[in-house]
């Protein structure tokens, strides 16, 4: 058997699984007919999600681009609700954008400067092990009162989760980089710079790709920990107003939008490494 | 045969290097070694393990610094390693984050030659040392003795006047290790004797000193013991080494490591080295 038909059988193997899954929802949602309140099934099943449901997150859309919002008087509308998908997700996706990228940047450069010479090691390594201690969660009412609730403490928030594990991670990496490659560089006459650019960063990657994987999953979490906490947009919002109002239907439609947008992410950022690790063996790669 | 200039190339003037154990107990790794090597002279550091080659190597290199004691190279002391000083090591150096000819442009990138130049310098020696085909490889699609054939690509490439080897070819097997040695002999020959670059290399290999050095020193216990000019023709096939003088340093050499009772009587052998 080749290995491309071993592949393809095991990807029937996933979608079989996932096929399996929905229709085991579906059959919970005719036994199980038990409702939080009148008209909210504890368990929606899908013809309710993709209608009802649906229509309701029009609910949330603000207004706009020739689409009323509910509040102000208009009918719920797919467009609006769509429209409101949209919007929410991109407030959502923009602050985990902005947190990664800020985050991932300064937690590997002080991972780096940790090891750049003794001084630098004195300066950061302590006080950021101090930090990577404290629960991420009990920071954010601190974050929001100090940078505010709608974008730039969000943000903030969710950099500041990613840095401590990228943080983390690159000293650990950093530490298990073979001497023999340094000591090559070295008497080739590489600089410090030339070092750290050309030796250390591509050596610690096979061992970031793991660390990246794991500070989008806290990046996930720690954006919707923020809008749980306080933020006036975003898909966490809407769990937080939709849990308040028992609607068990829409909580479950933005979770499934949730397990969406986080493969997606996961494919992306493996897709991309895995290019990134041409060089390595195949091992290192998956 | 072979006529050294008279330069003193590498100079080491009561060099010692001490260790602490893990245990506390201090251990005198190099004791005292003071040698001086010629410009152009192939030179092979023999030893049991743990004699203290390697790190007298490394020291050279500039990679570790001694206690006490000095190290000139080209009359400069030295302060940490420089472009004048390639190495080449036992374990894997190459860069596997790197296709084969950036590996081997590496040390002249890290000098700004010019692109262009150091590609055309890179491909020549990537094609002394027989890789020309595989210059956009990566690392890991090349065996054990080619991954070393690039390495040595890459220090000669980058031009230092000094080459130290730490036991090069001890991990590969011996058909490999031969052909190794004849490439790096023949890339030392290149140019004819003037342009011979000043060799430090260490091996555990008896056979692979006598074919290679010029001039063997011998080491026990982080000291000196020994210094054994060889002075038969190159290229040394099978024949070579059983001449009556490569025989009389070899017993001379199994005596120093202890695989040999009697003691090793050659006059020719023993003390300072004859040649020049």
């Amino acid at each position: 058997m080749t290995v491309t038909t071993r592949a393809r059988r095991d990807r029937w193997i996933s979608v079989m699984v996932f096929a399996a899954l929905a229709g085991i929802w579906q059959i919970l949602s005719v036994v199980y007919t038990a409702e939080a309140q009148p008209g909210e099934p504890m368990i929606a099943g899908w013809q309710v999600l993709f209608t009802k449901t649906f229509l309701t997150l029009s609910d949330y859309w603000q207004g706009g681009l020739g689409v009323s919002a509910v509040a102000d008087g208009a009918e719920r509308s797919y467009l609006a609700a769509l429209l409101s998908i949209l919007s929410h997700s991109i407030d959502t996706i923009g602050r985990l954008s902005l947190g990664l990228a800020l985050g991932g940047a300064v937690g590997l450069l002080l991972g780096l400067a940790v090891s750049w010479s003794r001084w630098t090691r004195r300066l950061f390594d302590w006080p950021l092990q101090f930090l990577r201690t404290l629960p991420l969660l009990a920071m954010v009412p601190l974050f929001q009162l100090w940078f505010g609730t709608y974008f730039f403490g969000e943000v903030l928030f969710v950099a500041y989760g990613i840095a401590v594990i990228v943080f983390a991670g690159t000293v650990n990496a950093v530490r298990n980089v073979p001497p023999i490659y340094i000591d090559n560089a070295r008497s080739l006459g590489a600089s410090r710079w030339t070092l750290y650019r050309t030796v250390i960063l591509p050596a610690i990657f096979p061992a970031m790709r793991s660390t990246i994987l794991l500070s989008l999953g806290a990046g996930w979490s720690a954006v919707l920990g923020a809008e749980y906490l306080g933020a006036q947009s975003g898909l966490g919002y809407i769990i937080v107003y939709a849990q308040q109002f028992a609607y068990l239907d829409r909580m479950f439609l933005v979770a499934l939008l949730f397990i969406l947008y986080t493969s997606i992410s996961y494919w992306a950022i493996s897709r991309l490494s895995a290019r990134l690790l041409a060089w390595a063996p195949p091992s290192q790669r998956r | 045969m072979y006529n050294p200039a008279n330069s003193r190339m590498i100079e080491l003037v009561h060099v010692n290097r001490v260790f602490q154990r893990a245990d506390g107990q201090m251990v005198k790794a190099v004791d005292d070694v003071s040698i001086v090597i010629k410009e152009g002279e192939f030179v092979c550091l023999v030893g049991p393990s743990g004699c203290g080659k390697s790190t007298l190597l490394q020291m050279v290199a500039g990679l570790i610094e001694p206690s006490d004691g000095d190290i000139a190279v080209a009359g400069k002391e030295i302060s940490g390693p420089g472009r004048e000083r390639g190495m080449v090591f036992q374990k894997d150096s190459v860069f596997p984050w790197m296709r084969v000819i950036d590996n081997v442009e590496y040390g002249l990138k890290c000098r700004d030659v010019p692109t262009a130049e150091r590609r055309d310098i890179a491909r020549t020696y990537l094609e002394r040392v027989g890789l020309a085909h595989v210059e956009k490889a990566w690392p890991r699609e090349l065996s054990g003795g080619m991954l070393k054939r690039v390495a040595i690509a890459t220090v000669f490439a980058s031009g230092g006047s000094v080459l130290l080897l730490d036991e090069p070819f001890g991990a590969l097997d011996y058909v490999t290790r031969h052909q190794l040695q004849s490439v790096l002999l023949d890339l030392w020959n290149e140019g004819g004797s003037a342009a011979r670059r000043t060799v430090l290399f260490v091996t555990h290999d008896v056979d692979e000193a006598l074919a290679l050095a010029d001039r063997i020193l011998v080491f026990h216990s982080g000291r000196k013991i020994d210094d054994l000019a060889v002075t038969a023709e190159r290229p040394r096939f099978t024949d070579s080494l059983l001449l009556p003088e490569m025989v009389a340093i070899k017993h001379t050499l199994l005596a120093h490591l202890g695989l040999e009772k009697r003691a090793a009587p050659p006059k020719m052998a023993a003390g300072e080295r004859t040649g020049s």
